[in-house]
Formats: C-alpha cells, sequence, structure tokens
C-alpha cells in the first residue's frame, strides 16, 4: 500500500502529468469551464422558473414531477442521448452534448428549491408587504427572495456539485474533463493513474461543495442561518450535496 | 419496423440480453440497498446512544457522497480491483449511507415525545420501545430516505458499465454511444429501462409505506 | 393491525435479502445455454467473447457451428475487455474465445507483433502455452486498427496511403481513441512509423472503430478517423480507407483460442469444425457480418445462423 501511494506521488511529481492535452491543468480547466457554463445555464432557465411557481403557488405538481425525473433519469444516460443526437448533426463531438445533458442536469435542485423556498415564507409576510402596496416584483425581490435565499442557495449549492460530479463522465461521450484522464487509466489499466486523477477529481468536488456551502452561509442574514432541513418530500433532496446542517 | 427513430425489431431480437443486463442492474442495486440498510441503521443505532457522532459520521458519508461515482470506483481500485464487483458494491453502498442515516436519525428524532414516554409508562425496554414504538412512527421519514435511495442507486449503477461491470449502462454507452445514431435505439432502451425501474422501485416503496403505516394516509400525502 | 404490518414488514426484508443473494457474479449479460443435439462424449464448452460486436458474432459463429457439429455449447459473450476475458480463458470460465494475433500478443503478453502473420502466430502460441492454451488456424480476414478520411479530402490532398497523410498530418483533425497517446498501433506507432509528431496533432477524442467516430468524420467534425478496418461505415458513408504503406499495423487474423484440456477432451473435432468455419472469414465476410449488425440491426444470432446458412456449414 505505502509502495502505491509512492508510484501516486510520483505520478504527481512527473512533468508529463502536467503537460499536453491529457494533463491535468488542461482537463481541469476543461471541466471547470464546462461545468461553470453549464451551471449558468441551468440557473438562468431554473431560477426563473423556480421563482415564477413559487411566487405564484401554481404548478406545484411540475415542480414534484421535474424533481422526480430529475432524480431518475440517469446522467449517463442524458449524456448518452445528447451525443447521440447531435452526432449526425455535426454537433456531437466536443463540448456541446456535455454542457446540454449538465445544464438538463442542473435544473431540477434549482427549480425545485427555488420553489420550496419560496413557499415557506411566511404568507402574513407577504400579506403585510401587498398590504403595503409593494407589487408582486418587489414583493419577490424585497421580501420573498431574501428570506428564502439560503434555500435558494442550497439548490444552486446541490446543482453545482452535482454537475461538477457528472462532468467527469463526459469522457464516455468524448467531452474529455478530468474523467478522462481517469477514463484512460481504466482503459490501459494504469492503476496509479486511475488513482492519482480519482483524488484530483475528489479533490474539486469536495472544493466545490465547501466552498458552495461557504457562499450559501455568507449570503444568509444571520437571522435565517440555523435553519436544519429535514427531507420528508423527496422532492426537497437533490443528488449531490447534503443541504441540511447538522 | 420503427417507430420513429427506435428500431423495435432490434430491441425484439435482442431482448435476451436485455433482459439479462436488467438483472444484473437489479442485482447490483439490490446488494448496494441491502447493505447500505444494515449499515445505516448500524450508524442511526450509534447516532442514538453518542448524538455527538452524528457530526462527524454526516460529514463523513456527506463527503463520500460528494466525490463522482467515477472517481470513487477509481479510488477503491488499487485496494479492490478494476471492475470488479466489490469495488462498486463498496461505492454503491457508500453513496446510500449519506441519505439513509440522515433520514434514520431525524425520522427517529422526530417521534414525538408523548409517544416515548407513554411507551416508558406502559413499561416496555428501550429494545420493544425502539421497535414497536419508535419505528413505526419513524417510517414515513426513513421509507422517504430508502425511496431516495433506490432512485439514486439505480442511476449510479449505470456508470459501472464505464468500470467493465453490466448492467443498463452497458446498453446506454458501451452498445448505444459507440453505434453513434444507429445506437439510439440502444440508448434509449437502456434509459428508458432505467427510469421505469426507478419510477417502479419508488412507487413500491411508496405502497410499502402505506401498508405499513396505515395511519399516515392521510396527513403525509406528500411523503 | 400489528400482525399484518408485521408480515408486510417481514417479507419486504425477505424480498430485499433474496434480491441481494440473486445470482452469483458470472451472471453476465448474454449468458444463456446452446441447444444442439447431444453428444455424451463431447464437452460442453462455454464460448466468451469481448465487448464489441466483431468479437461477439465471431464467437456466436463458432459457437453454432459447434453446436452443429454436437457439442454443447453455452455463451458468455460481450464479456469486456482483455483484462476480464484472459484471466476468464485461464481460469476456465470460458473455453474458448476468439483472439486477434496481434492485440492479443502485445496487450496480454507484452509481445512485439510483427505484420507477419506466421512470426507473430508462432509468438503467440508460445506464450498461449504457458497458460495451457491453444490457438488453431488462423482466419484470412484481419481487423487492424486503420485510419480513414473523407473521399472530398483523398480527393483534394491526394490521398491514398498513410505516408501521403504524414506529410499533411499537421493540417487534419484527428479523431482518435482516448488512449491513442498510449496505444502503440496509435499514437507512439504513427511517430516511429510515419514521423507523425503525434503531441502537435489537432485532436478529437472519441470511441476508435466506432459507428460514432465514423459519424464524426462523415459530419466533418474531424478529418481524419481511427477505425477499424472492418467497420462497414468505411463503405456505408463513402470513406476512404488509407493503405498502410509502411506496416505500422500488425498482424490482426483472429484465431479461436481454447483451453488445452477442451482440446484434449474434445479431439479433432473440436479442431477441424473451427478451422473450416475460421478459413471462411475473409475480411469481406468480417465486414458484411458489421453491416448486418450495426447498419441493419440484427441480432448476433441471427447474423451468425445466416452467415453459416450462406456459407454452407
Amino acid at each position: 500500500m505505502i509502495e502505491f501511494l509512492g508510484e501516486v506521488a510520483a505520478w504527481f511529481a512527473d512533468p508529463a502529468t502536467w503537460s499536453g492535452r491529457d494533463g491535468i491543468p488542461v482537463r481541469l480547466w476543461e471541466h471547470l469551464w464546462i461545468s461553470g457554463v453549464s451551471l449558468t445555464a441551468a440557473i438562468g432557465v431554473g431560477l426563473p422558473l423556480g421563482l415564477a411557481i413559487g411566487h405564484t403557488g401554481k404548478g406545484a405538481r411540475a415542480v414534484v414531477a421535474i424533481a422526480n425525473i430529475g432524480r431518475a433519469v440517469p446522467s449517463l444516460g442524458l449524456m448518452g442521448l445528447a451525443f447521440i443526437v447531435l452526432l449526425p448533426l455535426g454537433l456531437g463531438v466536443g463540448p456541446l452534448p456535455t454542457i446540454i445533458a449538465l445544464t438538463a442536469l442542473g435544473i431540477p435542485p434549482i427549480v425545485v428549491n427555488a420553489y420550496v423556498g419560496l413557499r415557506e415564507v411566511d404568507r402574513d409576510l407577504v400579506e403585510a408587504a401587498r398590504g403595503m402596496g409593494m407589487r408582486a416584483g418587489e414583493i419577490l425581490r424585497r421580501v420573498e427572495i431574501p428570506i428564502a435565499l439560503p434555500v435558494i442557495l442550497a439548490g444552486v449549492r446541490t446543482s453545482a456539485v452535482q454537475i461538477v460530479a457528472t462532468a467527469t463522465l463526459a469522457a464516455a461521450i468524448g467531452g474529455g474533463t478530468l474523467g478522462q484522464l481517469i477514463y484512460i487509466g481504466f482503459n490501459v489499466g494504469d492503476q496509479v493513474r486511475i488513482f492519482g486523477a480519482a483524488l484530483v477529481v475528489a479533490a474539486l468536488s469536495i472544493a466545490t461543495e465547501i466552498g458552495f456551502a461557504t457562499l450559501q452561509r455568507a449570503a444568509t442574514s444571520p437571522g435565517l442561518r440555523d435553519r436544519a432541513y429535514v427531507p420528508t418530500e423527496p422532492a426537497q433532496v437533490g443528488r449531490g450535496g447534503a443541504d441540511s446542517s447538522p | 419496423m420503427t417507430i420513429g427513430p427506435v428500431d423495435v425489431d432490434w430491441i425484439v431480437d435482442n431482448l435476451d440480453r436485455i433482459g439479462g443486463l436488467v438483472i444484473e442492474h437489479l442485482y447490483l442495486t439490490g446488494i448496494a440497498m441491502g447493505i447500505g440498510l444494515v449499515i445505516s441503521a448500524g450508524l442511526a443505532l450509534l447516532v442514538r446512544n453518542r448524538p455527538r457522532w452524528y457530526g462527524p459520521i454526516i460529514g463523513f458519508t456527506g463527503t463520500l457522497y460528494a466525490i463522482p461515482s467515477l472517481a470513487l470506483f477509481a479510488l477503491l481500485t488499487p485496494l479492490t480491483g478494476i471492475g470488479t464487483v466489490l469495488t462498486a458494491e463498496i461505492a454503491l453502498v457508500s453513496y446510500t449511507l449519506l441519505i439513509l442515516t440522515r433520514n434514520m436519525v431525524e425520522g427517529l428524532r422526530a417521534v414525538p415525545s408523548e409517544a416515548i414516554e407513554a411507551a416508558q409508562g406502559m413499561g416496555y425496554t428501550a429494545t420493544q420501545r425502539l421497535l414497536r414504538v419508535e419505528l413505526p412512527l419513524a417510517l414515513p421519514i426513513i421509507l422517504a430516505g430508502v425511496r431516495i435511495a433506490a432512485v439514486t442507486t439505480i442511476g449510479l449503477v449505470t456508470v459501472t458499465a464505464l468500470i467493465g461491470l453490466g448492467g443498463l449502462g452497458y446498453l446506454i454507452v458501451t452498445i448505444g454511444t459507440q453505434r453513434g445514431s444507429f445506437g439510439l435505439t440502444a440508448t434509449l432502451t437502456g434509459v428508458v429501462l432505467a427510469v421505469g425501474l426507478a419510477v417502479i422501485a419508488d412507487l413500491a416503496l411508496q405502497a410499502l409505506q402505506r401498508a405499513l403505516t396505515p395511519w399516515s394516509r392521510g396527513r403525509m400525502a406528500a411523503a | 393491525m400489528r400482525t399484518n404490518r408485521t408480515f408486510v414488514l417481514g417479507a419486504a426484508l425477505l424480498a430485499l435479502v433474496v434480491s441481494a443473494c440473486s445470482p452469483g457474479e458470472d451472471e453476465s449479460p448474454g449468458a444463456s445455454a446452446g441447444g444442439g443435439s447431444q453428444a455424451a462424449d463431447l464437452p460442453t464448452l462455454t464460448v466468451g467473447s469481448a465487448g464489441f460486436w466483431e468479437s461477439a458474432v465471431v464467437a456466436e459463429i463458432y459457437a453454432q457451428a459447434l453446436e452443429g457439429a454436437g457439442f454443447t455449447v453455452e455463451r458468455q459473450l460481450e464479456q469486456g475487455a482483455r483484462d476480464v476475458t484472459h484471466p476468464a480463458l485461464v481460469d476456465g470460465q470460458i473455453d474458448l474465445m476468439p483472439e486477434y494475433i496481434g492485440g492479443y500478443l502485445a496487450v496480454t503478453y507484452g509481445g512485439e507483433p510483427t505484420p507477419d502473420i506466421e512470426e507473430s502466430l508462432a509468438a503467440l502460441r508460445e506464450e498461449l502455452e504457458a497458460d495451457g492454451l491453444v490457438a488453431f488456424e488462423p482466419t484470412p480476414g484481419t481487423d487492424a486498427d486503420g485510419f480513414a478520411v473523407r473521399q472530398e479530402t483523398a480527393d483534394e490532398l491526394d490521398l491514398t496511403t498513410m505516408s501521403d497523410l504524414a506529410e499533411v498530418a499537421d493540417q487534419l483533425t484527428w479523431g482518435v481513441a482516448q488512449e491513442c497517446a498510449e496505444n502503440p498501433n496509435c499514437g507512439p506507432g504513427l511517430e516511429s512509423v510515419y514521423g507523425i509528431d503525434f503531441a502537435s496533432l489537432d485532436v478529437e477524442t472519441l470511441g476508435a472503430c466506432s459507428t460514432a467516430i465514423a459519424e464524426a468524420l462523415n459530419a466533418s467534425n474531424i478529418d481524419v478517423a481511427q477505425v477499424c478496418t472492418t467497420q462497414p461505415e468505411i463503405a456505408g458513408f463513402n470513406l476512404v480507407l488509407l493503405e498502410d504503406d509502411q506496416g505500422l499495423a500488425p498482424a490482426q487474423n483472429i484465431v479461436p483460442v481454447v483451453r488445452q484440456e477442451i482440446v484434449d477432451e474434445a479431439g479433432d473435432l473440436l479442431e477441424s469444425t473451427l478451422n473450416d468455419v475460421s478459413a471462411l472469414l475473409t475480411t469481406e465476410e468480417l465486414t458484411n457480418l458489421g453491416a448486418a449488425i450495426i447498419l441493419n440491426g440484427e441480432s448476433y444470432q441471427d447474423a451468425a445462423s445466416q452467415w453459416l446458412a450462406d456459407n454452407g456449414l
């Protein structure tokens, strides 16, 4: 075991590991920008949708359906389908199928949490705001969202972790990312590389989880910080990351 | 015969193979869920006796959960072999632990104190109390966790195809994407079956919950 | 009622335990018992294959031919790559597998196959003997790694051989397998045999020898694709396979590899049946089988039985 870890250390120390198109820097950057684009797109689609449904309270069933479908569809399947559909259109090579699949994957947690977060805002507060003459947009902006923020951010965090984690699988459809290093490792049976690359991926995922958790905590106003979640409805929990703080 | 882009003849011709892959998929899922339940139950009981362990346990299982499946398979490989069922199962079990343990603990904690006091008043031993009072009342939350874990695991088993195991991931990636646009039938079949399995598991567990907790039928409609 | 609930809970747990104790690890995607006439003195064989269509259909052809000769055959097709199939063969979980001379020698035994069939086969047989395995006669057909371009590209740049391609290599986008940089038949081979600086090429990674890479080539996402020479898509998409004029690819004829024990038990019938089949598997036949399976969506069983019927076996 010690011997093996030594080999892994040697792999990290080897300059070849850090150079070239299958080196860590190239693939890491690819992993990050693909994840970033997908997360941004997921927020762009999911947040307005979730806020709209949450504010009006209509379409709850749609939300539950979205959440359940989002969890039931295997991410590898989404990537495979995107790849196959885009291939004859000349768009299957490169990051596009991966980005589309990751965006689709990232939308459910954001929609669901935006919806749940808004629904949990005390109705009296909303009524009071309405009584003060605020319009819907103002209520949303000045009352609902600030209160729902921790939950909304938990959704973004879940989505981000899920996207960063799933991006690893892109290698299976030729989409690269850090998963490429692991994938090649398995294909050639290089256990040292498999392990080393996996460490990098794991570190990135954990860093993403912690990073967004910190962001979530920082952006939550102190009075709302201690809310713990008990997921009784499956709709509330996404695939990545815990959104209850013990 | 094709229905839209789907080559139904191919599906019919390869029914054997597809069936075998579904069974393999269920088998991998079943083992993970079975072992996961046992370990989580143990962890939940541990937390019951030593509440201070809850934080670290959630932290540890949560960290495991954040690691992408392919990476976790890879990390286990030097220990348990490339593409072995053991490697896959250790990882799959790990992914169930966070949800199952958390829901078991929270479920038990959510049991109303009056019920516990009543049980104590009736002279139940701790074990009797756990089995006859706390567990049944905690069941809705626990089963909600089991449902999530089951659906998640079914999805994760597809990834095992990348390390050489079978299951529906084989249909989706190994057969499907290799055949380019000719693989649409295979991939679509794999995805539909995976979703189908997840839906069936979810519904079956919901039915189980209703059967086991008849008093909660009206109240916990969404759970 | 308490008893009802307990019963349901017990039943559920039982179901869970039963599902966890279901068939052992050897349960494979394609396992099924073979039919065929009973011959008490002929051993039962398990035929295996690697995880791609060509290996599977050749294995199925062998299997059906053997059944026709009176053997009882079980199949474990599509078991994955050599890291799974080779140990399975050595351990006896499978008894017969179609293998490629060059690939087997290089990947599993670390040998150095050459384009010379006799030489490579002899070297392979030597290695196999140590593992208690035997290789019968090779097929005339081969399936090697090759590189293909679109017809227009070939016309425009006047390409017929790999040497021609080497001259314009850096002007084109290459589609290769993920592990090309480490596969002696790919990256390093291109460098040492054709002088192509692989590291500086514009590269996209896709599954080599797949329909996907052929489609990507066809859609002009890439200009050169790493293909397998029997890929039906080459003809299907009107692609041009470049001639390996400097001999980069090793001999990749298919040989049936059998466990020595089974050979001893089965006698000459096994060898002659397999050799008769192999002799008719030309590169063209292999490609046609590929077309049937991939482009027409036939199953391995159907394609195999059709082929055997067409060839009077």
